[in-house]
């Protein structure tokens, strides 16, 4: 178990007619043992920072560190930082044990014990009987099984993953993902998880990074991003939100209370503390599953009409439209379809908004 | 593609390849193989062959001189490819298109550069006479002592290209990721170099490897220009020259097409059915290490080094050209223009430039017409005799020129089959377009199915279904898409035609109808300054063939890995 520290890591692709800044000064600190997700949109940076700390990459300035050790500029052969790429990179010249048994090789160990260390490794992803396949005779969820395999046998520093789990169909997505996290943990591995798909990192991450631009917009564990993002731009990019702009009115220890276009509305703050001046614009994020539809006269309900429904069975997706514009609400378990046309009275518990800088 | 139209094309390509290729072939295996008088099947002119000494040493000096080469330019390649391929240097792209330099020189023009450079009264000898190195007992003559090891050198130089374009193309499709997966798990450079990457590009070495090795075996120009006599194929041509019906000759010819064909086959069972590194394409692109400081130059000085040597018979050609007399010195001691004046005023020069251009054109349009035809059959369609159309448009690959000669020869003569190709002042441009067409099929055939393969049918379905037929979705959408790849593809095989020695060699008979390469021939055993107007001659196609070769890159480079 390791360590990993990255400090101010800059990276910049020469281009004309300016150099693309693909990392702008990301700093993390992850804790051994931790399976880390970085996500973000494609062209947002994680995987080049992931490359940076296999050492495919060089970053221009900063510094990564192996517990103590600094390995910036050590080559990706002596990191002992294996990693699963996203097209598994499985050598075709070779079988699915001589995939396997390579880094062991590599490393000089007793013969012997490479055969011990592959046949058990492809036992933990349950390929134990496969070992004699030729790559092309595998399927693309076996061929992911025997990538993870070829980089646990070799009791890898840190693990590194790069969106393995995107050439695979979604039912096998699911099963992979328990799997993946199960031997993550059953190793003690210290782990990043490169993907921009938002469920998988919310159901498997320790804590997560979002990038954006090549910078970090948010790192906490998935319900801290979740439920309190930092920036508008976290809130969208991690599952659906209503963005409402408004005005803080006054502002103390626990919350804000913010005026809306549409009625008035108690906000919390996100993970990192920040807080609006009194009177400063904002905006505030509630999410569909935050709005609760107002029993009776509730005075400081939004106010609107239904305008649009989709009936889901465990759940109904509304589209009210307000003074606000319109605003996604979902009900869970509806006990029956709401009439189209009708006007209802939208309230949101303080815990479920939040204040963000506009 | 609808099966009628595919099982229409497939049959017409099969059968101008049978009556352009394989009916030729075939004429000079039979004359080989039945009986001059009674006209059974025997083995008795192959035996002659075999049990005759001086056939037996041509053999295995040709073998050899095959062999030398493929190995010599393999360590001139390889290392070539691999730099290329891993690092960047400075000038890296400049310089790895000037290693390309020895393809605009046919070998037997820089044949006679070298001598120039290596004979007694050469540079080498007048440099080292300077130096005062020269032994007591006289100038050594170079190319006597090492006429062998001269003839291998001068191939080898020659031919790199062959192979360094077929290991860049092979790295140039390996994932990268297959790479760095070894580097992630602890392979040291050259490690890895050895457990992955060579094994990978490994089919695409034994492809090109193998067509160095048919050049070199079957090769006429270099060992005529070094009087080397005892190869096999300068006793072929020795063989036909008095047409007597002398079965041997054609019995030679069947071995050296016995041998180059089994080569071939060979290098095809070994890794063609193997799936190569390159079956999912790659992802990610390579992208080379910046090598900064002395490492770096020391790359560039490698290949400057290379290119050097390689281009030292192309400077040869070209002082001799302007030689008015280069006898015991370093340099000419006189520059003159005088030969290309001459040159332009011979009868020889200028027509055979024209002729060239003719035959090489013709050539060019009917490989191309062929070759997209078998192209699309085998990408395109799901018959199950595209197989066989595939590897019979490769075949003329492992066929040696000077047997499809032969067999071309044979054939023309009164009262055969392709005298009618003949024209009415003995003109042998429908024989030469046709023979040069037949010869760089596989060049044109090969980068067609390239370029079909990396272009999605599904951008054909969509113009089908957007009501375009068959010939509209071809001409508007399929051509265009293909117009780089084909586009190379053409511009080598043109190349190649303007170079082409052993059909030219045989089969063009009139001096006014002579291409470039036989009346350079002509020129070179011409007296007086035969061998200056030849080298004006061979400057000429230099400067022709580097402004194709330059046209090619600059298309298909990107994809094709050359040029880098």
């Amino acid at each position: 178990m390791e360590s990993l520290t990255i400090a101010a890591v800059t990276k910049a692709f020469p281009a004309k007619p300016r150099a693309h800044v693909a990392l702008d000064g990301i700093d993390l600190a992850i804790r051994p043992g931790e399976l880390f997700f970085l996500l973000g949109a494609s062209g947002c940076g994680k995987t080049t920072l992931l490359r940076c700390i296999a050492g495919l990459e060089t970053p221009t300035s900063g510094q990564i560190r192996f517990g103590e050790r600094d390995v910036t500029r050590l080559p990706p052969h002596l990191r002992e930082a294996a990693m699963v790429f996203q097209s598994y990179a499985l050598w075709p010249h070779l079988t699915v044990g001589q995939n396997v048994a390579f880094g062991l090789e590599e490393r000089k160990v007793p013969r012997d014990e490479v055969a011990r260390r592959t046949a058990e490794a492809l036992a933990g992803v349950r390929m134990g009987d496969l070992a004699d396949r030729g790559i092309d005779q595998l399927s693309g969820g076996q061929q992911q099984r025997v990538a993870l395999a070829r980089a646990l046998v070799v009791r890898p520093r840190v693990l590194l993953l790069d969106e393995p789990l995107s050439n695979l169909d979604a039912q096998l997505r699911v099963e992979m993902r328990r799997e993946i996290r199960r031997i993550v943990k059953e190793n003690g591995l210290t782990a990043i998880y490169v993907t921009h798909d938002q469920e998988e990192a919310l159901a498997m991450a320790d804590r997560m990074a979002v990038l954006h631009r090549g910078k970090l917009a948010q790192v906490g564990t998935p319900e801290q991003i979740y439920r309190r993002p930092d920036n508008a731009h976290v809130a969208k990019f991690i599952g659906e939100t209503n963005l409402l702009a408004g005005k803080a009115t006054s502002v103390d220890a626990t919350g804000a209370d913010i005026a809306t276009a549409a009625g008035a509305l108690r906000a919390t703050f996100g993970a990192a503390g920040w807080r609006p001046a009194a009177g400063e614009a904002v905006q505030v994020s509630v999410r569909p599953e935050g709005w609760a539809l107002a029993e009776g006269e509730a005075p400081d309900a939004i106010r609107g009409v239904i305008t649009d429904q989709v009936y889901l069975g465990q759940r109904a997706q509304l589209t009210v439209r307000t003074d606000l514009g319109e605003l996604q609400v979902l009900r869970l378990n509806p006990e029956g379809p709401a009439p189209v046309g009708a006007a209802v009275g939208l309230v949101a518990r303080a815990e479920n908004a939040i204040v963000l800088p506009a | 593609m609808d099966r009628r139209t595919a099982w229409f094309l497939l049959v017409a390509v099969s059968l101008s390849m049978a009556a352009g290729f394989l009916y030729p072939a075939y004429s000079v295996l039979q004359e080989a193989f039945l009986d001059l008088r009674t006209g059974k099947p025997t083995l008795e002119y192959l035996g002659m062959i075999l049990a005759d000494p001086v056939y037996r040493e041509g053999l295995a000096n040709s073998l050899l001189l095959g062999l030398c080469t493929t190995v010599l330019a393999l360590g001139i390649a390889l290392p070539l490819a691999v730099i290329n391929h891993r690092h960047d240097f400075p000038l890296r792209r400049a310089l790895a298109l000037a290693v390309l330099a020895p393809m605009i020189l046919p070998p037997f023009v820089g044949a006679v550069g070298i001598k120039h450079i290596l004979g007694v009264e050469g540079s080498l000898n007048a440099v080292l006479g300077s130096l005062g190195l020269v032994p007591d007992s006289g100038p050594v003559d170079w190319l006597a002592r090492g006429r062998f090891a001269g003839i291998a050198l001068m191939n080898a130089l020659c031919l790199y290209p062959i192979l360094y374009l077929n290991l860049s193309a092979s790295l140039a499709q390996l994932d990268p990721a297959l790479e760095q997966a070894a580097e992630n798990l602890g392979c040291r450079p050259w490690r890895r170099f050895a457990r992955i990457t060579l094994p990978l590009i490994l089919p695409g070495m034994f492809a090109g490897g193998s067509l160095v090795f048919i050049w070199a075996f079957t090769d006429l120009g270099v060992p005529l220009v070094f009087d080397y006599t005892r190869v096999a194929s300068v006793q072929i041509l020795d063989g036909i020259k008095g047409l007597d019906r002398n079965p041997l000759p054609y019995a030679l010819t069947a071995v050296v097409l016995i041998v180059a064909a089994t080569v071939f086959l060979l290098s095809k069972l070994l890794f063609g059915g193997r799936r190569a590194g390159s079956a999912p394409r790659p992802r990610m692109q390579a992208n080379p290490a910046r090598l900064g400081g002395l490492g770096g130059w020391a790359c560039s000085a490698f290949f400057l080094g290379i290119t050097a040597v390689a281009t030292l018979p192309h400077l040869g050609v070209l002082l001799l050209s302007f030689a008015s007399h280069w006898h015991g010195t370093a340099l000419p001691a006189e520059l003159t223009l005088a030969h290309w004046q001459e040159a332009l005023g011979s009868a020889l020069v200028v027509p055979s430039i024209q002729n060239s251009l003719a035959y090489a054109g013709a050539a060019t349009v009917l490989a191309l017409v062929v070759g997209l035809a078998s192209a699309w059959v085998v990408v395109r369609s799901d018959l199950r005799a595209r197989h066989v159309l595939d590897t019979l448009t490769m075949m003329p690959l492992a066929v040696p020129g000077l047997v499809l000669a032969f067999g071309y020869l044979a054939l023309s003569q009164e009262g055969k089959p392709f005298h009618g190709l003949i024209g009415e002042n003995g003109s042998p441009f429908l024989l030469l377009a046709l023979a040069y067409a037949m010869r760089r099929l596989p060049y044109v055939m090969r980068s067609s199915v390239a370029g079909l393969q990396q272009s999605d049918p599904v951008l054909e379905q969509a113009a089908r279904s957007l009501g375009a037929g068959a010939w509209s979705t071809f001409r508007r959408i399929s051509l265009p898409l293909l117009a780089a790849h084909l586009a190379a593809g053409c511009i080598l095989a043109f190349a190649f035609a303007m170079l082409e020695v052993s059909d030219s060699l045989i089969l063009a008979q009139q001096a006014e109808h002579y291409p470039i390469t036989k009346a350079t021939f002509a020129l070179l055993t011409t007296l007086g300054n035969g061998t200056e107007l030849a080298a004006a001659l061979g400057v000429w196609s230099m400067v022709f063939l580097s402004t194709a070769l330059i046209g090619a890159a600059l298309l298909g480079g990107k994809r094709g890995g050359l040029g880098g």
